[in-house]
């Protein structure tokens, strides 16, 4: 019965790498070994046997094990590709950065090490690609869904989608909804606003099947709620096959329980993603939140590059068990890249100009659908950012910004702030006014409030300029302590090379950056480019009113079956990702455009 | 303590009990320590859980159910598990003590534990039917609303017994229906998941039973008879009833609706073989889960895909679509980076899928797609680096379609390269080591290799490969990327190793660097920077398959703008570039046929250790300058690879004996010295003629004396004087002044021919080097030197390794830094020793007929020329004699065996015989080539008149050159008759003493000599004129004899003996000059039968040596 999804254990390592919290599922265990034994005989026919380590390890055996695999991959989640420093057999001599998520671990037990992955094993038996393999393998995908949902609950990240209810302050999620409706109090996890989904900012607690590492994780700051995680591992997959991964639910049935007036509905299922119906008051909140990622260059040889991802979170408070649709207008595939949708949604096949959606809402908070897009109006924010460096440690610089330009009412910046981040100089000093907002710097950064939040700006355009220089402390050449993973191809250091590039540089600039390259940490692989190698600013911003992609929802059009009296509340807000003004002077990353 | 009652036992705390599961998951021996208590432990936590007020009950029954395995060994225990769970279930739930929680928990564990014991076929049926029995009482209250959450549970747990032991439950699936189709609470999942595993069994093992048939009773649970036949016995299996089937997954397949997204994985495992066996039409399964694609949830999309890859054919044409959905998902920044990854690993996978279908389509689709594969400016590294690896796929797929349609495909592929790598373009600046390089050069290497898989042996892969544009770009951007930025090179070198190092791929790196040797080389900069290059020069110099011309040349030049721009500030830098070429070079001389480096390896060399400004890098190339001159090429580079054994890089077979033993060495063995004559020969490369045996007691005569006192005896009176001045140093140059005003003895009157004779003679001997004062006349007599290899393995364990190659070269033991010194008790001055660097043992040979069992002085003339050169070291001794007198050299050698050890040893001394001391008389350096046979007639008239008893230059004296030495002449004459005939003694002549012949005279004699050709420039005189000495005028009855052509040498011989019996036919006039000044004149008469030699000398001891020489000359 292959394509099904279980789980062997899980391990939960601290920042010590000592195992923290461990759970194995025997019933699990028992199958694999099943099928290593099968697999094993099979195997004996040819050539090679694959000595499969069929044994769990024990808590002491998985820590020191993963300690050597620190050391062998660079740190906890390796190098991810094939660098000078891979040994054959390692995680990154596969050359993928999936390796980065799927990890090989040698149990050190006699002479036969052992990876406690299915895939690596798998591999030898195929000889197939790694794509392929993975294609073959919902176990991973899954694996990865209980790592996430447990990295979650760990982390205390439980979020619910945000909605929010024209001005008030968010609605919290299906506890909430139950509180409300049932009085149940004291559940402490308040659903928090969604942090905007940030390129940079990758998910803290990154798990990797069967085993969650945390490459810098939050439990020095928490202690591990071990009866928590145990309740939620017990519940949603109580014999290593998850079942649901819904902590909501999950965390609702524990502290809830069912009482006998909780009765089904007459003459449909109830969903098992739904245990619970509402009962109240009824009324359905949508909010399109998106946010815009952006690289402005201000050059002619690359162009801006502008994208909005969004997503509708709805909340539905609605009894019984109905269906909701409505179409969406103002979905011009144009500026609408590709929607998907929460599984409660009913998908039309082929995709039209006019879609209608249809859903059965779950209780509480969920993100209906998820869509990417490019902006129909024009950038929120345009213009140009410059820093020349006068000298070793003195930079001027010229800020030129359109805000809102072209937009109209209702659309309304609520706040807009401009930093500058020196991420390797020490700011000393700063001189200059912007024509608009305040100033303030940190050790790192210049920080520019062009617009506050209370006094926002709405129904009209500002430009605002900032000429300014900013002083640094005399620049130190930094050896930095490589606590990141190093993918140095430990050059040689020839002194000689070196002299005769500084001979040669006249360039102030040059000299700077090749002075300051030279040290530059490499990336990870989770970030999109070497940030600290870049001059840039970066924008930060909020915008209500309406969505830039023009995704919106006509309240009436709601329509809900079987028909009920519900009013229909419709938000937008728009939120920045990473809005990057490059210095149009120094060096920027930047990507062959798409379209031909 | 295992019969201690557990009430007699003090109360476990709760931290107790945490320290022991925690103990126990550590495992090792903090659990070791348990297993001896374990009955007592299970008891203590059975009754601990139904304790009223203990904290951990969940946490306990978790800790027996993940080691079950080393408690419920007796089935009493399993008794008490299943009272203790049946207890638990029966109490009401107060929220307390008795949870819902904990009813659900102990159902799983209970559960779980049976399972992990295979309760079915290690214990009493009983037990597993009671637990089956409790769990359907619980199941079998549908839509009971309170305990809903325990109902799905109980369903989970008769789920995993199910799949367990198949078709557990299949006597009461019609029940499982109906209640699957009652239950409308959220538990409704656990039930259609049940009977979905239910139907999925019943299908797998082609049960026949009816799913509507409700006859057997739910309750009491029996195992059914085929389980306990024997598991899945198919004596029941009468076929599937495919009707009763076909409704149940109809009601099925309307069910998803309610299922988790968790649950759907499971219930699309269990449908699809389902689907498959009972052959429901895939569009039915389609149109159902299709949609499921368009949903965020990762694992949705991937149920779908899983869908597909059952089912190819029901999706035909909507592979684009799932394409999209999979590059969409790769996109939302919303999710996980794992899952954007995955998506497009999906991708990729989905791929290779359709081309094992349809591959052109595929290839079209792909096409199609690229643009949307291309990386954006936020996408994470690891992401960039999949979108290029997709790229990489898509520019295979244009270059395939390319060779079917008239694609513009060239430009694309190159276009998609070049866009692909924009979004990592910051590798050119950035540090080496960041992670923009990796994944560029990640991509360049998935671009180039693109779709030769390693597993697949397709060898017009290779050929697309090459010629494939991407290669050529590549090829192109490498060299310019090295020329422009140097930081580069190392990674370069390491993308070249990766490819060198695969099996596969290892031509691509070969052909890449044969690529930089004709492209790089001819460009880059001659300056100071060119040593960031010398990495991947290196890599060239490795690589056997490049000429290493080029290199060799720009490495010189390099050399020689080193030489040009050292000065005083330039010191360090000169010696680390320095050393930087001869490593290059150490490298080639590692990798390359030393014939093929020769010529200008050597002259770079040579070069260096000439002007090379830095001391150490002239000494290296001097050092290996010598190596490659005078080592052949495997033990050569063995001997450069023992310096790598430091640096670990690639160990040598020979490295371990080397290291082991402390080395230098000099071996105290004497058993082992004592042989080494035997296996090491020097032997003369001409033997002699004559085996001087008695020729050492006259020369100890000669040694004993420091100066040789019969050359007072045949000097003149004046010369012992010149002597005395010599050994006095107060008035030597009083003396030398004198000379020098007054050069000539007292005039003598004399007749014309007398002074003509005189003064040819003073020409003659102011030519000769007064040894006293100069470095006199040097003998060389050429030997070689060699060894047997096996008495030598033997002795000094050579190379003992099984030969890494199996070339016989590699086997053999060698001889390093071989020095030969010489001595001698004859008068030969001192010798110089001589140096051989290296040399080869003999390869052994059969019986060891040669060299070994003969004595050294009679080998066989042609052993030499037959034996292979390389085992077989020239040496050429250099003897200043004193006097020309035979003698033995005593040799000793010093050499090292390839371990290190230090060999000294004797070995057998070489004869010198006085053919050894025949020199030819040097002429005048003002003398023109084509006068000199005449020079030499008219010496040799001069010397034999001088010589002659009735001489009149008897008192005279000649200056030697230097004019400090004065030389007499005091003849001795001597006749021989050689009893032998006239043909083999002109052979004899020619092969011996060819070059001393000064004349031939008598027609006969002229024709057969010139004919032969051998003696050469010599005065020709076809009758003997009055100038001849007088002897001549004997044959003056010459009677010439007819002329005849010979056709055949033997012919021409009898004929000649017949018809010119006794006629001489000539004369040969030869003269030998004997170092350090003397002469000996031969005047030979040659008639048909007989010849008559006469004989005279300056130098009469050496008459003792010529008769035995003559007759071995010519009588052997």
């Amino acid at each position: 019965m292959s394509g099904g999804c279980s789980i062997r254990a899980i391990w939960i390592l601290n920042s010590l790498d000592s195992v923290v919290f461990s759970r194995r599922f025997p019933v699990v265990e028992k199958r694999w070994q099943a099928a290593c034994k099968s697999e094993n005989e099979n195997a004996s026919e040819e050539s090679f046997s694959y000595a499969v380590y069929s044994l769990l390890p024990a808590d002491s055996e998985l820590a020191s094990a993963f300690v050597e695999r620190k050391q062998r991959e660079g740190s906890a989640r390796g190098f991810g590709i094939r660098v000078s420093q891979s040994s054959k057999g390692s995680d990154s001599w596969v050359d993928d950065p999936i390796t980065r998520h799927i990890v090989g671990l040698y149990i050190n037990k006699g002479e036969e090490g052992e990876n406690n992955l299915l895939w690596p094993l798998i591999l030898h038996i195929k000889d197939d690609s790694l794509s392929s393999l993975l294609l073959d393998l919902p176990s991973i995908t899954g694996a990865f869904m209980v790592a996430h949902a447990i990295g979650d609950i760990i982390s205390a990240d439980v979020t619910e989608p945000e909605v929010v209810v024209s001005a008030s302050p968010s609605v919290g999620g299906l506890l909430d909804s139950l509180t409300g409706s049932i009085g149940i109090s004291g559940i402490s996890s308040r659903a928090k606003p969604v942090a905007a989904p940030v390129a940079s900012s990758v998910p803290s607690n990154t798990a990797v099947a069967g085993a969650v590492a945390a490459d810098a994780p939050k439990i020095g700051s928490r202690p591990l709620d071990k009866d928590a995680l145990r309740t939620f591992i017990s519940s949603s997959m109580p014999f290593g096959t998850p079942l649901d991964l819904s902590y909501s639910n999950i965390f609702t049935i524990k502290v809830n329980g069912f009482s006998s007036s909780d009765l089904p509905p007459p003459d449909l299922k109830q969903p098992a993603w739904k245990p619970y119906l509402y009962k109240g008051k009824q009324r359905m909140l949508f909010t399109v939140h998106e946010t815009i990622h952006a690289a402005m260059y201000d050059r002619d040889e690359i162009p801006d590059n502008i994208s909005v991802s969004g997503q509708i979170n709805c909340r539905a408070e609605l009894e019984g068990l109905p269906d909701v649709s409505f179409p969406l207008t103002g979905l011009n595939t144009a500026h609408v890249e590709g929607l998907s949708f929460h599984p409660c949604a009913q998908v039309p096949e082929h995709h039209a100009d006019k879609q209608a959606v249809m859903f059965s809402p779950p209780l509480g908070n969920f993100v209906l659908m998820r869509y990417q897009a490019t902006c129909s109006l024009g950038p929120p924010i345009k213009g140009f950012y410059q820093l020349s460096m006068v000298s070793e440690d003195k930079g001027a610089f010229l800020f030129k910004l359109h805000l809102m330009e072209g937009y109209k009412a209702p659309l309304t910046m609520e706040f807009c702030t401009v930093s500058m981040p020196f991420p390797r100089r020490r700011v000393v000093s700063f001189d200059g006014t912007p024509s608009i907002g305040t100033v303030s710097t940190t050790e790192h950064s210049v920080e520019w409030k062009i617009v506050t939040s209370g006094r926002g700006l709405s129904g009209r355009s500002i430009e605002a300029t900032f000429p300014g220089t900013v002083t640094f402390a005399p620049w130190q050449t930094q050896r930095l302590s490589s606590s990141r993973s190093g993918f140095g191809i430990i050059a040689d250091e020839d002194s000689d090379v070196e002299t005769q590039n500084s001979n040669n540089v006249v360039n102030i600039e040059d000299f700077l950056m090749d002075k300051m390259s030279n040290d530059l940490p490499p990336a990870d692989l989770e970030e999109p480019f070497c940030w600290q190698a870049y001059e840039y600013a970066k924008v930060s911003f909020k915008i209500v009113g309406a969505s830039l992609s023009g995704m919106s929802i006509d309240p009436k059009a709601v329509s809900i079956y079987p028909a009920v009296k519900a009013p229909v509340d419709f938000s937008t807000q728009v939120t920045s990702g990473d809005y990057i003004l490059w210095n149009t002077l120094g060096k920027c990353p930047s990507a062959a455009a798409e379209k031909a | 303590m295992a019969d201690m009652l557990p009430p007699a036992l003090k109360p476990v705390s709760p931290q107790d009990w945490e320290t022991l599961i925690d103990d126990f998951q550590y495992g090792g021996l903090r659990r070791h320590k348990w297993t001896s208590l374990s009955p007592v432990l299970l008891d203590l936590a059975l009754s601990t859980i139904l304790k009223r007020d203990f904290p951990l009950k969940l946490h306990l029954l978790l800790f027996l159910e993940e080691f079950s395995d080393s408690f419920f060994l007796e089935p009493i225990f399993l008794d008490r598990l299943l009272d203790s769970l049946r207890l638990v279930i029966q109490s009401p739930a107060d929220g307390f003590h008795i949870t819902l929680p904990l009813k659900d928990q102990f159902l799983v564990s209970t559960t779980s534990i049976f399972i992990s014991l295979d309760i079915f076929n290690k214990f009493h049926i009983r037990y597993a039917e009671s637990l089956v029995e409790l769990l359907l009482i619980i199941v079998n209250r549908p839509n009971h609303g309170p305990d809903r959450q325990t109902r799905a549970v109980a369903c989970e747990c008769l789920r995993e017994l199910e799949r367990f032991y198949p078709c557990l439950l299949s006597d009461i699936a019609g029940h499982l229906w109906s209640l699957c189709q009652n239950e409308r609470t959220h538990a409704s999942q656990s039930y259609i998941l049940l009977f979905t595993l239910v139907i999925h069994n019943i299908v797998a093992l082609k049960s026949n039973v009816s799913v509507l048939n409700t006859s057997v009773p739910l309750v009491p649970f029996n195992v059914p008879q085929s389980l306990l036949a024997g598991g899945s016995s198919n004596s029941t299996n009468m076929g599937l009833n495919y009707k009763e089937l076909r409704r149940a997954m109809a009601f099925l397949l309307e069910s998803p609706q309610v299922l988790t997204p968790c649950g759907m994985v499971e219930f699309m495992a269990m449908i699809t073989p389902v689907a498959i066996s009972l052959e429901l039409q895939p569009s039915m399964l389609k149109v159902q889960f299709f949609g499921m694609v368009s949903s965020y949830n990762p694992i949705l999309c991937h149920v779908v895909l899983m869908l597909y890859l059952r089912f190819v054919d029901a999706f035909d044409g909507q592979e684009s679509e799932i394409a999209h959905r999979l590059i969409l998902m790769s996109r939302e920044a919303q999710h996980y980076l794992v899952f954007r990854l995955l998506a497009l690993h999906w991708l990729m996978g989905f791929n290779e899928l359709i081309s094992s279908g349809e591959v052109k389509k595929k290839k079209a689709m792909a096409v199609e797609m690229r643009l949307s594969f291309y990386p954006r400016v936020f996408d994470p590294l690891a992401l960039k680096a999949l979108k290029l690896d997709l790229l990489a796929f898509c520019s295979i797929c244009i270059e395939s379609l390319k060779s079917e349609s008239a694609l513009d495909a060239g430009k694309s592929v190159d276009k998609l390269f070049g866009d692909g790598l924009v979004s990592v373009s910051a590798f050119k600046w950035l540090p080496p080591g960041s992670t923009e390089t990796a994944v560029a050069f990640r991509a360049f290497r998935e671009f180039l290799i693109g779709g030769s898989s390693h597993s697949a042996t397709d060898p017009s892969t290779i050929r697309t490969l090459l010629e494939s544009t991407i290669f050529n770009t590549l090829q192109r951007m490498l060299v310019d990327m090295m020329l422009e930025y140097q930081r580069l090179v190392p990674v370069i070198v390491a993308f070249i190793d990766r490819l060198l190092g695969c099996q596969k791929h290892h031509w691509l790196g070969e052909r890449l660097l044969q690529t930089f040797d004709e492209n790089l080389i001819p460009k880059v900069k001659m300056d100071y920077k060119l040593v960031s290059c010398f990495p991947i020069f290196d890599r060239i110099a490795e690589n056997n398959t490049i000429p290493p011309s080029r290199l060799l040349e720009l490495l010189t030049k390099f050399m020689v703008f080193l030489v040009k721009k050292h000065g005083p500030d330039t010191g360090l830098k000169s010696w680390s570039q320095g050393s930087k070429v001869l490593g290059v070079c150490r490298t080639m001389l590692m990798h390359h046929h030393s014939s093929r480096l020769f010529c200008r390896l050597s002259r770079l060399l040579a070069f260096s250790c000439l002007y090379f400004p830095d001391l150490e890098v002239r000494d290296n190339a001097r050092i290996y300058l010598r190596m490659l001159i005078c080592i052949p090429g495997k033990k050569l580079r063995d001997m450069l690879n023992l310096g790598e054994q430091f640096l670990g890089i690639s160990p040598s077979p020979h490295s371990s004996s080397f290291f082991n033993i402390q080395s230098p060495l000099t071996s105290h063995d004497l058993k082992k010295l004592r042989n080494v004559s035997s296996y090491v020969h020097l032997e003369r490369v001409i033997p002699l003629l004559v085996r001087q045996s008695w020729s050492l007691s006259l020369s100890t005569f000669g040694v004993g004396n420091n100066k040789p006192d019969y050359l007072q005896g045949i000097t003149d009176s004046e010369s012992p004087g010149e002597e005395k001045d010599i050994d006095g140093s107060t008035d030597i140059q009083i003396l030398e002044t004198e000379r020098i005003g007054q050069p000539q003895e007292p005039l003598r009157v004399m007749d014309s021919k007398i002074s003509e004779i005189l003064g040819t003679l003073r020409r003659h001997f102011s030519c000769i080097p007064d040894y006293r004062h100069m470095p006199g006349l040097k003998v060389k007599i050429f030997c070689t030197l060699r060894f047997e290899s096996e008495p030598f393995n033997r002795v000094w364990g050579g190379v003992n390794s099984p030969a890494s190659g199996v070339d016989g070269l590699d086997t053999l033991p060698a001889m390093y830094a071989t020095v030969l010194n010489f001595s001698s008790s004859a008068p030969y001055g001192s010798i110089a020793s001589y140096h051989i660097p290296f040399l080869l043992g003999e390869p052994p040979r059969n019986g060891y007929v040669s060299g070994e069992s003969m004595p050294l002085d009679i080998v066989p003339v042609n052993s030499g020329p037959g034996e292979q050169k390389s085992f077989r070291a020239p040496v050429t001794i250099e003897l200043e004699p004193r006097e020309p007198t035979p003698g033995l050299l005593d040799v000793s050698i010093q050499t090292n065996s390839e371990n290190g050890q230090i060999i000294r040893a004797q070995l057998h001394g070489i004869s010198v015989g006085i053919e050894d001391m025949f020199l030819r008389a040097i002429a005048p350096p003002d003398t023109p080539v084509e006068a000199m046979p005449g020079y030499y007639s008219d010496l040799f008239t001069a010397l034999w008149e001088a010589c002659g008893t009735s001489s009149n230059t008897g008192r005279e004296t000649f200056p030697l050159k230097g004019g400090k030495g004065i030389a007499a002449i005091s003849g001795t004459r001597s006749v021989k008759l050689l009893e032998v005939t006239a043909t083999s003694l002109i052979r004899a002549t020619e092969r011996y003493l060819a070059p001393f012949v000064v004349s031939v005279i008598g027609e006969p004699l002229v024709n057969i000599v010139k004919n032969s050709g051998i003696i050469r420039d010599v005065s020709w005189k076809d009758v003997a004129s009055d100038s001849s000495p007088d002897a001549s005028t004997s044959v003056s009855g010459f009677d010439g004899g007819p002329l005849h052509l010979t056709y055949f040498a033997g012919e021409d011989e009898s004929e000649s003996l017949v018809s010119t019996s006794k006629k001489t036919m000539g004369c040969f006039h030869i003269l030998i000059f004997l170092p350090p000044r003397f002469h000996l004149l031969f005047q030979l008469e040659v008639c048909d039968i007989s010849t008559l030699v006469q004989i005279r000398t300056d130098h009469w001891p050496c008459l003792a040596y010529i008769d035995d020489y003559l007759e071995a000359l010519y009588l052997a």
